[in-house]
């Protein structure tokens, strides 16, 4: 039983990671019903740029551990904030009234683009985060030894996602985001900005992406440049899992997936695990096409 | 004009022919990928292009039938052509059983599902299922393709191997494109309820082109496990199947001519480019970007079906010219010839 | 007109006199992208610097050594491609390369294209058990590091033990041979044997179910990244096991990503480091090593292909010809103990090298390997 609850927390700390990237996903497909295949590159980007200021800037020597944490979180999540929007306007926005294949194409690009310029940057060996920051010891709850860095990780997420919760549902901003999701026409008509509130949007899910990348950094430590590819995609079926356009159900689409993944490597076999994601995925799909959260809608003609 | 195109339709078969003399093994090698790009990214082009189908799964296909091959190969010792049937029919009946339940999903559910289908399989097979596919390893083909005793294994061999079956894929596939069944695909494509109320039945033929599609991909993962001899997980690929569609995309999906171009270029250029290999990738991104903004239909996109209603018409002389003043006024007061041009482009 | 002509005879001549006065092409078949990109940046390195020492001292039975790079990409479709492309370079011997599945898909075009191969780093036992004439390796098998594992868990009095691996050629194969080694044996239980998926980052979930099975060691038989990520979550989930690592564990990098105080104590079975090599051959080697590139080899597989290189070039030398029969049987028959940069090389009638090479490392909590 107790080796059950650790798996448990195993699983959490992985789906906290998969819930930050969804909400990306979730997002953008919500406003532009677009999958945002570049949106595991940028999340990488976040990853390196957190490692690279760590280092250059040496954040991690000149002010006190938990501040440099905090300035590099703000800035990475800024840089990437702003790499999502140049995405926008360079690989969607003209697209926007295209077939929606040549989008998910334009995305895919985008995607090799973003991945091999890292790597050309970065090189393509692992790179480490340097190890000051981390705190290596585990604390002993209810009988379980929980890593501290895993405490901290699932507590920055959980914030982060309340935050956006928060503020797409209490704000006008927020608000003008869901209006734009459920009806870009009728929103236009009530006098919002779609360009700008797609353009917010671009902003937000990328700098999510970016904290997820930094909090994988500093948690694993060692980063490497195609990681995107396969975060993305389970980050992906996350979202479908939870309701795709749903923010509370990418969360939950998350951490579902990140326990059911450490269920079946510790009960099924841990050379499986991502057979197992795309099965749930498609399982999920097959009995309710919409997902966990997802409100099942008419199909428009 | 037509003398013309006849001249130039011989003209580049005579170039084809004697190719690979000229180019040398390493490029006549380089050639045999681009065909088989090229024969794949037409089966693709059947599901994707003409059914319009987001389908991004289509090396698992290619994967069974390779796989197919190989363990026929190399625990029964059956001679790798005789191979190919099965490893088609196989593929087919793997993509009818994989399609069947998600049949019905749109769009980019569809397109997740697909590539979720690609990376079981690819995990089934390196975890080495009732210890047939080898692991990780992949299998390791010995004995070359022999046909009536003469043996293939050098590029020159392939290639007149593959050029073979480019050949008979694309006249296939022409008439196919023009057939009952191919316009049935067009109409799904455009507007599937329409289709579905003019008495399409779509999931059947949905259904239909995932198989035919899958059929043709297994066949040539015949010739591919012949070809690469160690048949291996690693070569069916999410990214590699990635590569098909963007070879599809690109080309302009449901052109034929289209996904020759599209094959030429995918396979093509990044060879060309070698000396710029870390920077290959990065720019074949860019250029995945930038022709979908400036060429969002392909490079070269279907030509519109068009029907010559008055020669149509020129069968029924009694009935209909006479009620017929001009061309066209013409359809107006006929009976819809076939009700599945309307909706086809 | 004249002028337009004679140049033209011109360009066509030059070729045919440099090709006259032909250098001897021998080709590398390297990781330089993908996961083991360091691994191939030294083999590349190594075979580099011994072919100018060769070439300024006027190279072999007069001609010059051409290395022609391929890059396989540490995986199988590239090396293929790779092969093909060495095979049409009219290369007369390929040295590489590191994975054993890498270069498993190679071994058939080079056999068929009659092209002496000497592998560098590949272990698998299979490779040399299909009866290819062609094909030397100055690597040991994994046969004998599953000795050399057993023995050595033995000898710690291990009794529950652990055995992961990651799917991939090398360590599935590793870990039978330590599987089997240990049954016949019969004085160890064998609590878990599993695989992880590497390329991944956490790893706890199957730490967790390892740590239900209760194992006094883990023996890890994949690469070393994945090694060190285990090492460092083991850490943190407080479990406090020994670890034991194959041959492809030892990289200098497993510091680097693991960090030297969680992976202090980690042992690993490996044939010598450069460091650690005690002929005169050996030392000049590293000495010119460093003076070129300001380090040292990471690993000794690079050094491997060194060998590779100098069997190669023996070869040539002493049948006077590049002709991949002749090269072959004097590899087989008549090199004896022939003195390579990791000791004395000779083959057997598999190609594979004899003698034994496998060593006990420790990495102290400085980070360094320690011979034990």
């Amino acid at each position: 039983m107790i080796e059950f609850f650790q798996q448990f927390t195993n699983g959490l700390a992985v789906g906290g990671i998969y819930a930050l990237i969804a909400l990306g996903y979730t997002m953008v497909y919500g406003v532009l019903k677009l999958i945002n295949f570049a949106h595991g590159d940028l999340f990488t980007f976040g990853s390196y740029l957190g490692m690279t200021f760590l280092i250059s800037f040496a954040l991690s020597g000149a002010l006190p551990p938990v501040l440099a944490v905090v300035i590099m979180f703000l800035m990475v999540m800024g840089c990437v904030a702003l790499s999502g929007y140049l995405l926008e306007k360079a690989a969607y926005l003209p697209l926007r009234h295209t077939p929606r294949l040549t989008a998910v194409v334009s995305a895919l690009g985008a995607s090799i683009f973003l991945q091999n310029a890292i790597m050309l940057f970065y090189g393509p060996n692992y790179e480490v985060y340097p190890d000051s920051l981390r705190i290596s010891s585990s604390v002993n709850l209810l009988g379980l030894d929980v890593p501290v860095m895993r405490i901290i990780m699932l507590s920055i997420s959980i914030l982060l996602m309340l935050a956006l919760y928060f503020f797409t549902q209490k704000t006008k901003l927020g608000t003008a985001i869901r209006a734009v999701a459920t009806d870009q026409a009728a929103a236009r008509l009530m006098g919002i900005d779609v360009n700008r509130i797609i353009s917010l949007v671009f902003m937000i899910g990328p700098a999510l992406g970016g904290a997820a990348g930094v909090l994988l950094g500093l948690y694993y430590g060692q980063i490497r440049y195609d990681m995107g590819t396969m975060y993305g995609l389970k980050a992906f079926i996350a979202a479908i899992i939870g309701g795709i356009g749903n923010i509370p159900g990418a969360m939950l689409g998350g951490m579902l997936l990140g326990v059911l993944e450490a269920m079946g490597a510790a009960y099924i076999s841990p050379a499986w695990k991502d057979a197992l994601a795309f099965l749930i995925l498609i399982i999920i799909l097959i009995f309710r096409p919409t997902g966990i959260l997802g409100e099942r809608t008419a199909e428009k003609i | 004009m037509k003398i013309a195109s006849k001249l130039q339709l011989a003209g580049a078969g005579v170039i084809l022919l004697v190719l690979p003399h000229v180019a040398g093994p390493y490029w006549t090698n380089l050639l045999n990928d681009m065909g088989l790009y090229t024969i794949l990214g037409l089966s693709l082009n059947l599901i994707l292009g003409q059914a319009g189908l987001f389908h991004m799964g289509h090396t698992a296909f290619y994967a069974v039938g390779a796989y197919t091959t190989a363990i026929l190969a190399t625990k029964f010792d059956v001679p790798i052509l005789w191979t190919m049937p099965l490893s088609g029919l196989l593929a087919g009946l793997f993509a009818l059983l994989a399609a069947r339940p998600v049949i019905h999903l749109r769009g980019d559910y569809l397109l997740v599902v697909t590539i979720g289908i690609v990376e079981i399989v690819r995990i089934t097979l390196v975890n080495n299922v009732f210890g047939l596919t080898g692991g990780s390893n992949g299998l390791l083909i010995v004995n070359p393709i022999s046909i009536f005793g003469f043996e293939i294994f050098r590029p020159i061999h392939f290639y007149y191997l593959i050029l073979a079956l480019a050949v008979i894929t694309i006249i296939l596939f022409y008439l196919l494109h023009n057939s009952r069944f191919g316009r049935a695909l067009n109409y799904i494509k455009h507007d599937e309820l329409a289709a579905e109320s003019s008495g399409i039945n779509t999931t059947h033929y949905k259904l239909s082109v995932f198989a035919l599609g899958a059929v043709w991909a297994g066949m040539l993962g015949t010739i591919f496990a012949a070809k690469i001899e160690t048949v291996s997980p690693q070569s069916f690929s999410y990214s590699e199947s990635v590569l098909l569609f963007a070879i599809v995309i690109l080309g302009g999906p449901g052109s034929i001519p289209g996904v020759l171009l599209g094959a030429f270029l995918i396979t093509g250029l990044p060879e060309l480019f070698r000396e710029l290999q870390s920077f290959r990738l990065l720019l074949f991104g860019a250029a995945m970007v930038a022709m979908m903004i400036f060429r969002p239909q392909g490079l070269i996109p279907p030509r519109r079906r068009v029907y010559d209603v008055q020669k149509y018409l020129a069968r029924f002389p009694c009935a209909i010219s006479s009620r017929v003043p001009n061309s066209g006024a013409g359809t107006a007061g006929t009976p819809a010839p076939n009700p599945s041009t309307a909706g086809a482009e | 007109m004249k002028k337009i002509v004679a140049l033209c005879v011109a360009l066509l001549i030059l070729p045919a006199l440099s090709a006259f006065a032909a250098n001897i092409k021998i080709g590398l078949m390297a990781p330089l992208t993908g996961s083991y990109a360091s691994e191939g940046a030294d083999m590349r390195r190594v075979v580099e610097l011994l072919a100018e020492e060769l070439n300024n001292k006027g190279g072999v039975n007069g001609s010059k050594i051409e290395i022609i790079v391929q890059d396989d990409g540490s995986d199988v479709k590239t090396a293929a491609s790779a092969a093909q492309r060495l095979a049409t370079s009219e290369v007369c011997a390929v040295i590489g390369t590191y994975g054993s599945a890498v270069t498993e898909s190679a071994q058939n075009i080079y056999n068929r294209n009659k092209i002496l191969h000497v592998a560098t780093g590949s272990t698998s036992v299979r490779l040399s058990e299909k009866g290819f004439p062609y094909f030397f390796r100055t690597c040991p098998r994994d046969d004998e590091q599953g000795l050399v594992a057993t023995s050595t868990l033995h000898k710690f009095g291990y009794k529950n033990i652990a055995i992961l691996h990651d799917n991939t050629a090398y360590a599935v194969g590793l870990a039978e041979e330590i599987k089997a080694g240990l049954e016949k044996a019969g004085t160890a239980k064998i609590v878990a044997y599993d695989a992880l998926q590497p390329n991944e980052r956490d790893y706890s979930a199957i730490l967790t179910r390892l740590r239900g099975a209760a194992p006094d060691v883990i023996f890890f038989t994949g690469y070393y990244p994945e090694a060190a990520m285990l090492l460092r979550q083991m850490r943190e989930i407080g479990w406090k096991i020994p670890m034991y690592g194959g041959d492809a564990t030892n990289n200098s990098d497993l510091i680097k990503i693991g960090g030297a105080s969680v992976v202090a104590g980690f042992r690993l079975i490996s044939p010598p480091m450069p460091g650690d090599l005690n002929s005169k051959a050996a030392a000049d080697f590293i000495l010119a090593y460093t003076n070129k590139y300001r380090a040292v080899p990471s690993s000794i597989w690079s050094v491997l292909a060194g060998d590779a290189f100098k069997v190669i070039v023996e070869a040539i030398g002493k049948t006077g010809s590049t002709d991949a029969d002749k090269m072959a049987d004097y590899l087989h028959t008549k090199l004896n103990n022939f003195e390579g940069l990791t000791g004395a090389i000779s083959f057997d009638a598999k190609g594979d090298r004899v003698g034994d090479l496998y060593r006990l490392y420790e990495v102290n909590s400085r980070g360094e390997f320690v011979l034990q």
